[in-house]
């Protein structure tokens, strides 16, 4: 690659500091015309890819897999044994999921997924992350007072419950697999996804309500 | 890099803002960003060293700009490094050279596609055994580098014990630096009561993937 100089990155920064504007939408514009004036970028490709992760590739092919998981015993053996090979079953590995690891919840175990370094996430499976998810408030508390930032998404936690925080610092990447609601005997697997929530699948959710929310 | 992305324990940053939009962008510049970033990049650019430039931002701005922002910020200073874009270019918002090729035109649908088979496998062989195994004590380097590590601050000089062993992956600070070198890496299971002074008797236990160098035995 090109050569290594931390130094001069750091240069290029302070640059940009002063010569790029403030607002956030002009600074990404300018780089958008630069790349599509150099023809390295093209404008209806990056629609295509606004497009594909606001439709297809989100939340929901999460909520598929813990859903399969839920109603499939040797499925999620599979998920919980390597996560990869369960997730490319139903094609969704791509980006960020190719080492991932799925974590079980249980009545005495609840697990939650954060960066602190970053903000690597599994993109395949769960779409772009919240913002909440890339926050120095997220990112700072969640390996350190996992409890009261549960509790600030309304989840409390027993004293009895162990907490276990996965912190993303190498390419594994992480899924809880949340409990199943009781009271959902009758439903099928699409039923079942309907009640997966994003954030039950990053853990800072925890029981899940055994009815669909209403679609608005 | 002990830089103000290794926020793992930092206190005084408030209240999370849990109630957000439930889609995937909040401002159209923010999915340009998303889409700019999936279909482009600077050349030669690793991972590792994205993010390096990434926390090479002024500490100022990493704080307190938008986080897709900071990705445009990076991207830019990619390909400024890597000669592609110039900052003359920058300041005056115009290419200085003649467009040399012609970027693909994709569908959703390509996109997909695309997505699915970008599966970057960080997984090598090596020769070295493991020195490790599941259920062994380790103590954590006291200190790793200056550039681009993923030790955080919070875990260093700290006690653990090896919970999984997962092969050898390419280790993230030569990986920064282009050299595409592989060390076993573990999943490393740290008592809360040996990381926080105020964590006393809670049940929480917190897990970091380790490469090996960043490990002795204990």
């Amino acid at each position: 690659m090109t050569d290594y100089d931390p130094a001069k990155v750091a240069e290029i920064h302070r640059h940009l500091h002063s010569h790029l504007p403030s607002e956030p939408a002009l600074r990404v514009k300018a780089l958008e015309s630069l790349l599509v004036e150099k023809g390295l970028v093209d404008p209806q490709t990056i629609d295509a890819w606004v497009e594909a992760y606001s439709e297809e590739i989100g939340p929901k092919r999460g909520a598929a897999v813990v859903a399969k998981a839920w109603t499939d015993d040797a499925f999620k053996a599979r998920l919980l044994s390597d996560g990869t090979a369960a997730i490319d079953e139903l094609g969704f590995v791509g980006n960020a999921t190719a080492h991932l690891k799925a974590v079980e919840n249980t009545d005495g175990i609840h697990n939650l997924v954060v960066c602190t370094l970053c903000s690597c996430y599994p993109f395949s499976l769960l779409g772009v992350a919240p913002n909440w998810y890339k926050t120095a408030a997220y990112r700072s508390r969640a390996v350190r007072d996992p409890r009261g930032v549960l509790a600030e998404f309304g989840v409390e936690i027993a004293d009895d419950v162990e907490v276990r925080v996965w912190d993303s610092t190498a390419e594994l990447r992480y899924l809880v697999v949340p409990q199943r609601p009781a009271g959902t005997d009758d439903l099928d697997e699409a039923g079942l996804a309907a009640l997966v929530t994003r954030n039950a699948m990053i853990g800072t959710d925890r029981v899940l309500s055994a009815t669909a929310p209403e679609a608005s | 890099m002990d830089g103000p992305h290794d926020l793992g324990g930092k206190e005084g940053f408030g209240p999370i803002v849990t109630d957000e939009p439930d889609v995937p962008f909040h401002h159209e510049w923010e999915g340009r960003m998303w889409g700019i970033s999936r279909s482009s990049g600077a050349p030669g650019v690793t991972i590792d060293w994205w993010r390096h430039v990434r926390e090479l931002i002024d500490p100022v701005d990493y704080l307190s700009r938008p986080y897709f922002d900071s990705w445009a910020q990076t991207e830019l200073a990619t390909y400024i490094h890597a000669g592609v874009i110039t900052l003359d270019e920058v300041k005056s918002g115009r290419s200085a050279s003649r467009k040399e090729r012609t970027a693909k035109t994709i569908s959703a649908a390509d996109a997909i596609a695309f997505d699915g088979a970008s599966r970057a496998d960080f997984a090598r062989t090596i020769e070295a055994a493991p020195r490790f195994a599941p259920g062994d004590k380790v103590l954590t380097k006291p200190f790793t580098q200056t550039h681009h590590t993923r030790l955080p601050a919070y875990a260093r000089g700290k006690p653990g014990t090896v919970h999984a062993h997962h092969g050898a992956h390419v280790f993230a600070d030569e990986n920064a630096k282009g050299n595409d070198v592989a060390q076993h890496i573990y999943s490393v299971v740290f008592e809360a009561k040996d990381l926080w002074p105020e964590a006393g008797s809670r049940r929480d236990r917190i897990f970091l993937d380790l490469w090996e160098s960043y490990l002795e035995p204990s």
